[in-house]
C-alpha cells in the first residue's frame, strides 16, 4: 500500500507539480508575457497571451519531415532527452522549501542537466544533417563555453556564502538559509554575480541579442532548420520551459527568502517573480540590442560577466 | 677518491641530456641516451663501493666461522648495473632500429625534418 | 582454502610465457595464435579477478617473495611482490583492458600481417603493466617500465607504413628513455641512502626524514613518473604514440599505461615518501594537474585526426586524476582513482570506436569523413554513450567522478582557505564544458552531417568488434548508475590503503616494523559521501522518457501516418536537405570548420600552443630536462 502511494505521489510530482504539466505551462506562459511585453516596447498590438499554447499545439498537429541526410532514431529522440531532463531540473529546484528531489549536490546536478538540453538540441541539429544546422552547433557549443564559466562562477560564490567555510551545493539549503537570515540579493558583495547571473539567462535561453546559434535571418534557425511537426514544437517548448527554469533558479538563488507557508502561493510568487525576471532579462534586452557575432559574445561573456562573478566570488571568499 | 665517479657521472648524464637537447641528428640523439644510461651505471656502481672492501664471495669456511668480520663491497648495485646495462643496450638497439627505418622513410636524420606529427 | 598468495605472479608470469608461445606456436596459425593470446588474457583476468574477494572484502594484503627470499634482520633483498587495495585497483584496470583489447584485436588486426609479433609484444606490454602495479619492489618496477616502454615503442611503430608511425615510435622512445633515466637515478640515490629497494622497508627508512639526497631522489622519481603519466609538460610524445598506434594499441595506452604512471605516483608520493602531508607536493600535483587539463583539452579543440584528438583528451583527463589525487586528501585520492577508473572505460570506449571507423572507412581524417551514423548506427551509439561519459553528463560514469572532483577540489579550498584550489575547480568545470565541445566537433564531423560519396559503402564492424565496445559501454553507464556500490567496495578500499601505511609495511616486513620506525599512519576509516541517489533519478527520467514517447507515437499513429516515409521519392524536394532554395550537394561542415568563434577570440594562444608542439624531439627533451630541473629547485626550497 505504502509503495502505491510512494509511486503515486512521484508520479504526481513528475507528471503533474512541479513536474511536467506545470513547468510546460508556466513555460509557455512566461513565452507568452515575453511576446506581449516586447510588442508593447515595440508599440505594437501582439499577439494574445496564449499564442505559444496555440503555436504548440498547432505544430503538434503538422506533419513531421525527416529528411534522408538524417539519422531518423537520433534526429526525434534529441527533442524528448533535451524535454526530459528539463523536467527533471525542476524537480531539483525547490519551490520556496518544498523539493521533490533534494540532494546535497544539487548544483553541479542542475549544472550539467542545464547543458543537456543545449546538448540536445546540439546532437538533434548535428543528426538532420544539414550544412545550416552545422554552423548552428558550432555557435551553440560557444555560446555554451561562453556562459559556462561565469555560471560556474556564480554558483561557487552561492556555494560559499551559504556553506561558509564547508561549501554547499544544497539547493534547499541554501533556501533554508536565506528563509534565516534573509535573502541573498540583499548582500551587497553578490550584486555583482546576481548582474552576471542575469546576463548568463538570455544566453542559456537563447534569446535576442544571443541567439547566434538561431540566428533566423543569417542561417535560417541554425540547428532547427530540418525540424518540423511535433519534435519542432517540443523543442519550442523547451525553450520557453528554460526560460522559467533558469528565472526559477536566480529566484532560489537570491530571492530564497520568501516563505508564505502555502505551497500554491509560493508557487504563484515563484511564478510572478520569473516573469518579472523574463521581463528584466530577456524582454528588455531583446527590445534594445541587436544580434551579436559569436566571436564578439564570446569575448563578452568571458571578460565583462565573469569579471562581475570574480568579483563577488572574491568578495564572499574575503568574507565580506 | 669516490667523489671524482660521483662528480664524473653527473657529468655524464648532464653531458647526455645536452646532447640530446641540442643535437640534431637522430643517431647523436640515441647517442646521447647511451651517455644518460653510462653515467646512471656509473652512479649506481659507485654507491655499492666500500673503500677496501672485498668482493663478495665467501667460501664454505668463512661461512661456517660467520662472515660478519670480513668487510665487502655491495653485490646488489652490480646486479642492478648488469640489468640496467642490458636495457640501455637494448634501447640502443631499438632506436638505431628506427633511425634506419625513419631514414628509408624520410630520406634524412635531421630532426627538423622528421615532424609530420605536430601541433 | 585455495592459496591466493601464487595468483598475481602466475598472473603476470602467465602472460610473459605466453607472449613467447604466441611466437614459437602460432606464427602461422592464426587460431592458435588467437587462442593463446585469448587464453592469456583471460587467465590474467581470471586470477586477478580471484583476489577481489580476499583483498578487497575480507581486507587482506597478499606478500609473496620471489624465491622465498623473506627478509633478514630486518632487510628485504629478495623481490617481493606485494597486493594490497590500491595494486588490486589499478591491476583490475589492467586486466580489463587487456581482456577487451583482445577480443577486439582478432577481428581488427587481422588484416595485418606478422601478427605473431604483434600478439608477443602485446602479452608483454600487458604483463610488464601488470607487474609494475603488482610489485613491491622499486627496481623491479624499473624493469618494468623498461619493458613497457619497448613493447610500446614496438607497438606503436607496428604499422610501420603508416603516416607517423616511425616518427611517434621514436619520439616515444627517447622521451620514455630519458624518463626511466631519470627514475633509475632517483632509485639510485634512494638506494644509496636506505641500503633496500622494497618499497614498505625504503618506506619505513624515510621515516626519520628527508635528507638533501632523498629530496632528489623524490624529485627525480617524481619526474620519472610524470613522464610515464604524461602530464604537461611531458606529454607530447604521448599524443604522437596514440595516434600512431594500432588503435587496439591506443586502447592500452590510455586504459592502462598511463594509469601505470599514475599508479607510480601514488606509491611515490603516498607511500614511499608519505609525502602528501606536505602542502607544497600538493600544490606541485594540483598545479601540475590543472595545466595538464587545461593544455590537453585546448590541444584537443585544435586537432583534425581523430586519435590524435582523443590522445589529447587522455592527457587532458590524466590532469583531473592528478590534480584530485594531489590534494592528498581521503576523498580526493578516491574521487582521482574513480575517475582514472573511468576514464578507462570511456576513453578505452571511444578509441574502440575511433577503430572501428578506421577499419570501416580506412581514414580518421575529421575532414574526410562525415554521416556514419547511417552506416554505422551502433558504433555510434557506442561512441555517444564515451562521449556524454567523458564529458561528464548524467547518468553516465563521468559525472559522478567529476563531481567527486569538483567537491574534493573546493572542499580543498575552503578547508586551506588557498583560492587557488577554488580556481581548480573553476578550471574544472570549465575544462569539462571544452571536452563536451570537442566531442561535438567529432559527433558532427564523423559520424552526422552528411555521408561523401566515396563513403557510400561503409559497412558496420564485425560482432566482434562490437562485443568490447558493447561491454564498455554497458560499465560506463553500470559505473554511473550504481555509484554507490563502485565507491563502497573499489574506491574505499583502495583509498584505505593508500593511507594506512603502516598496514602496507607490516604484512612485508613483518608485524611491528612499521612502529619500531616510527610510522604510526593507521587506517583512516575513510567511508564515502553519500552524494545523490542515482537510481531513484534514473527511474524519474526512464518513467518521463517512457511517457513522452508513448504519447509522441501513440500520437502519430491515430492520425494514420508514420513517422517516417522510407520508402519516400528521393527525389521528392520535401524530403531533401534544405539549401536555401539552391540545388541539393554535399555541403558537410567538418571539424576544423566547428568553434571558430571560440578559436577567433583566443587565436594568440592557439598560434602559440601549437607552436609548442613543433614536432621535434629535441624541442620534447628540452621541456622534460627543464620540467625536472625546475621540479628538482622546487623540491629543494619547498619541500622540508
Amino acid at each position: 500500500m505504502e509503495i502505491i502511494t510512494t509511486i503515486f505521489t512521484n508520479a504526481f510530482y513528475v507528471l503533474v507539480f512541479p513536474g511536467l504539466l506545470f513547468v510546460a505551462i508556466v513555460g509557455l506562459l512566461l513565452a507568452g508575457i515575453d511576446r506581449k511585453v516586447l510588442a508593447r516596447m515595440q508599440k505594437r498590438v501582439g499577439p494574445p497571451l496564449i499564442q505559444p499554447f496555440y503555436d504548440f499545439f498547432k505544430l503538434m498537429g503538422k506533419e513531421t519531415i525527416i529528411p534522408h541526410a538524417a539519422n531518423r532514431r537520433v534526429f526525434l529522440a534529441a527533442p524528448v532527452v533535451g524535454f526530459v531532463s528539463l523536467v527533471v531540473m525542476m524537480l531539483f529546484i525547490p519551490i520556496f522549501g518544498f523539493s521533490p528531489l533534494s540532494t546535497n549536490a544539487d548544483l553541479i546536478i542542475l549544472l550539467y542537466l542545464l547543458t543537456i538540453p543545449a546538448v540536445a538540441l546540439i546532437v538533434g541539429g548535428s543528426a538532420s544533417g544539414s550544412p545550416y544546422a552545422g554552423i548552428g552547433i558550432s555557435r551553440e557549443m560557444v555560446t555554451m563555453m561562453a556562459y559556462e564559466l561565469p555560471l560556474v562562477i556564480v554558483l561557487l560564490t552561492v556555494a560559499r556564502k551559504v556553506g561558509g567555510s564547508t561549501l554547499c551545493f544544497s539547493l534547499s539549503e541554501i533556501s533554508l538559509f536565506q528563509q534565516a537570515e534573509g535573502s541573498l540579493i540583499t548582500n551587497w558583495s553578490l550584486i555583482p554575480a546576481a548582474i552576471a547571473m542575469l546576463l548568463v539567462i538570455p544566453a542559456e535561453v537563447g534569446t535576442q541579442p544571443f541567439d547566434v546559434a538561431e540566428a533566423e535571418t543569417e542561417i535560417c534557425e541554425g540547428p532547427l532548420v530540418e525540424y518540423s511537426g511535433a519534435p519542432l514544437a517540443i523543442f519550442k517548448l523547451n525553450t520557453a520551459i528554460k526560460m522559467f527554469i533558469m528565472t526559477a533558479l536566480f529566484t532560489v538563488l537570491f530571492f530564497g527568502g520568501i516563505d508564505t507557508g502555502f505551497i500554491a502561493l509560493n508557487a504563484l510568487v515563484l511564478v510572478a517573480i520569473c516573469a518579472v525576471l523574463t521581463v528584466i532579462c530577456m524582454t528588455l534586452i531583446h527590445a534594445i540590442c541587436a544580434r551579436l557575432k559569436i566571436e564578439h559574445l564570446f569575448k563578452f561573456y568571458w571578460t565583462v560577466v565573469t569579471v562581475l562573478a570574480a568579483i563577488s566570488l572574491i568578495l564572499v571568499w574575503l568574507g565580506l | 677518491m669516490i667523489t671524482v665517479n660521483y662528480i664524473v657521472s653527473v657529468f655524464l648524464i648532464v653531458l647526455g641530456l645536452y646532447t640530446v637537447c641540442t643535437k640534431k641528428n637522430l643517431i647523436k640523439i640515441v647517442l646521447g641516451l647511451g651517455i644518460i644510461d653510462y653515467g646512471v651505471n656509473l652512479l649506481i656502481v659507485s654507491i655499492g663501493w666500500n673503500d677496501g672492501g672485498t668482493a663478495p664471495i665467501f667460501t664454505v669456511t668463512d661461512l661456517l666461522n660467520g662472515v660478519s668480520s670480513k668487510f665487502f663491497v655491495d653485490p646488489v648495485p652490480q646486479a642492478l648495473t648488469l640489468t640496467s646495462i642490458v636495457i640501455g643496450a637494448c634501447v640502443t638497439a631499438m632506436a638505431l632500429s628506427l633511425v634506419i627505418m625513419v631514414y628509408r622513410k624520410y630520406k634524412t636524420l635531421n630532426a627538423d625534418e622528421v615532424r609530420r606529427l605536430r601541433g | 582454502m585455495i592459496n591466493f598468495t601464487h595468483f598475481p605472479v602466475i598472473a603476470v608470469m602467465g602472460l610473459f610465457l605466453c607472449a613467447f608461445l604466441v611466437e614459437i606456436f602460432g606464427a602461422k596459425n592464426k587460431y592458435i595464435r588467437n587462442t593463446i593470446a585469448l587464453v592469456a588474457a583471460f587467465g590474467a583476468f581470471a586470477l586477478i579477478a580471484a583476489l577481489i574477494k580476499p583483498v578487497f572484502v575480507d581486507g587482506n594484503v597478499i606478500s609473496y617473495w620471489m624465491g622465498n627470499w623473506t627478509p633478514v634482520g630486518g632487510y628485504a633483498i629478495g623481490i617481493g611482490y606485494e597486493i594490497d587495495a590500491l595494486n588490486l585497483f589499478f591491476a583490475l584496470l589492467v586486466v580489463t583492458t587487456v581482456l577487451l583489447s583482445g577480443i577486439y584485436s582478432v577481428k581488427y588486426m587481422e588484416r595485418d600481417h606478422h601478427l605473431g609479433h604483434y600478439y608477443t609484444l602485446y602479452l608483454m606490454l600487458s604483463g610488464s603493466v601488470l607487474g609494475l602495479v603488482l610489485t613491491g619492489d622499486i627496481f623491479n618496477m624499473f624493469v618494468m617500465i623498461e619493458i613497457m616502454t619497448f613493447a610500446s615503442v614496438a607497438l606503436t611503430a607496428f604499422r610501420n607504413n603508416k603516416l607517423g608511425a616511425l616518427e611517434g615510435a621514436f619520439k616515444y622512445l627517447i622521451i620514455g628513455s630519458v624518463g626511466s633515466s631519470l627514475t633509475l637515478s632517483g632509485i639510485a640515490l634512494l638506494y644509496a641512502q636506505c641500503h633496500t629497494l622494497n618499497m614498505s622497508q625504503l618506506s619505513a627508512a624515510l621515516a626519520t626524514g628527508l635528507s638533501p639526497t632523498t629530496i632528489l631522489a623524490f624529485a627525480l622519481m617524481f619526474a620519472g613518473f610524470g613522464v610515464k603519466s604524461y602530464i604537461v609538460p611531458f606529454h607530447a610524445p604521448a599524443a604522437d604514440a596514440y595516434m600512431a598506434a594500432p588503435t587496439s594499441v591506443s586502447m592500452l595506452f590510455s586504459g592502462m599505461v598511463n594509469k601505470a604512471g599514475v599508479y607510480g605516483m601514488i606509491r611515490l608520493t603516498y607511500v614511499i615518501f608519505r609525502a602528501m602531508d606536505l602542502s607544497s607536493v600538493q600544490l606541485l600535483l594540483v598545479t601540475l594537474g590543472t595545466v595538464t587539463m587545461f593544455i590537453g583539452v585546448t590541444m584537443a579543440l585544435a586537432q583534425h585526426n581523430f586519435k590524435r584528438l582523443l590522445a589529447f583528451h587522455s592527457i587532458s583527463q590524466i590532469g583531473y586524476v592528478i590534480t584530485a589525487i594531489g590534494l592528498g586528501t581521503a576523498l580526493g585520492l578516491s574521487s582521482g582513482i574513480f575517475h582514472a577508473m573511468n576514464h578507462t572505460l570511456f576513453k578505452g570506449l571511444l578509441f574502440l570506436t575511433a577503430g572501428a571507423v578506421l577499419y570501416a572507412t580506412g581514414t580518421c581524417d575529421l575532414d574526410r569523413l562525415g554521416g556514419l551514423s547511417k552506416r554505422m548506427p551502433k558504433t555510434t551509439i557506442c561512441f555517444l554513450i564515451g562521449a556524454f561519459s567523458i564529458s561528464g553528463l548524467p547518468p553516465f560514469n563521468g559525472f559522478a567522478s567529476k563531481w567527486m572532483i569538483y567537491q574534493s577540489t573546493f572542499a580543498k579550498a575552503t578547508e586551506t582557505g588557498n583560492f587557488g584550489y577554488a580556481f581548480a575547480t573553476i578550471v574544472a568545470l570549465v575544462v569539462s564544458v571544452m571536452t563536451l565541445a570537442s566531442f561535438i566537433k567529432v559527433t558532427q564531423a564523423v559520424f552526422f552531417g552528411q555521408l561523401p560519396e566515396n563513403l557510400k559503402e561503409v559497412r558496420e564492424v564485425p560482432l566482434l568488434m562490437r562485443i568490447p565496445m558493447w561491454i564498455m559501454s554497458a560499465l560506463c553507464i553500470l559505473s554511473g548508475v550504481f555509484y554507490n556500490f563502485v565507491a563502497k567496495y573499489l574506491l574505499t578500499p583502495a583509498t584505505n590503503a593508500a593511507f594506512n601505511v603502516t598496514n602496507y609495511i607490516d604484512k612485508m616486513m613483518g608485524e611491528g616494523y612499521a612502529a619500531a620506525n616510527g610510522i604510526t599512519e593507521t587506517a583512516i576509516g575513510f567511508s564515502p559521501l553519500d552524494l545523490w541517489n542515482p537510481v531513484l533519478w534514473l527511474i524519474l527520467f526512464a518513467i518521463v522518457l517512457i511517457s513522452v514517447c508513448i504519447v509522441i507515437l501513440t500520437g502519430e499513429k491515430e492520425r494514420g501516418r508514420t513517422l517516417v516515409k522510407t520508402d519516400a521519392d528521393p527525389e521528392d524536394g520535401k524530403y531533401a536537405t534544405f539549401f536555401g532554395g539552391e540545388a541539393s550537394t554535399h555541403s558537410h561542415v567538418g571539424g576544423s570548420d566547428l568553434f571558430w568563434g571560440f578559436k577567433h577570440d583566443f587565436k594568440g594562444y592557439f598560434k602559440f600552443i601549437q607552436g609548442m608542439h613543433s614536432g621535434v624531439v629535441n624541442d620534447y627533451a628540452l621541456w622534460v630536462v627543464v620540467a625536472t630541473a625546475l621540479i628538482t629547485v622546487f623540491m629543494f626550497i619547498f619541500v622540508r
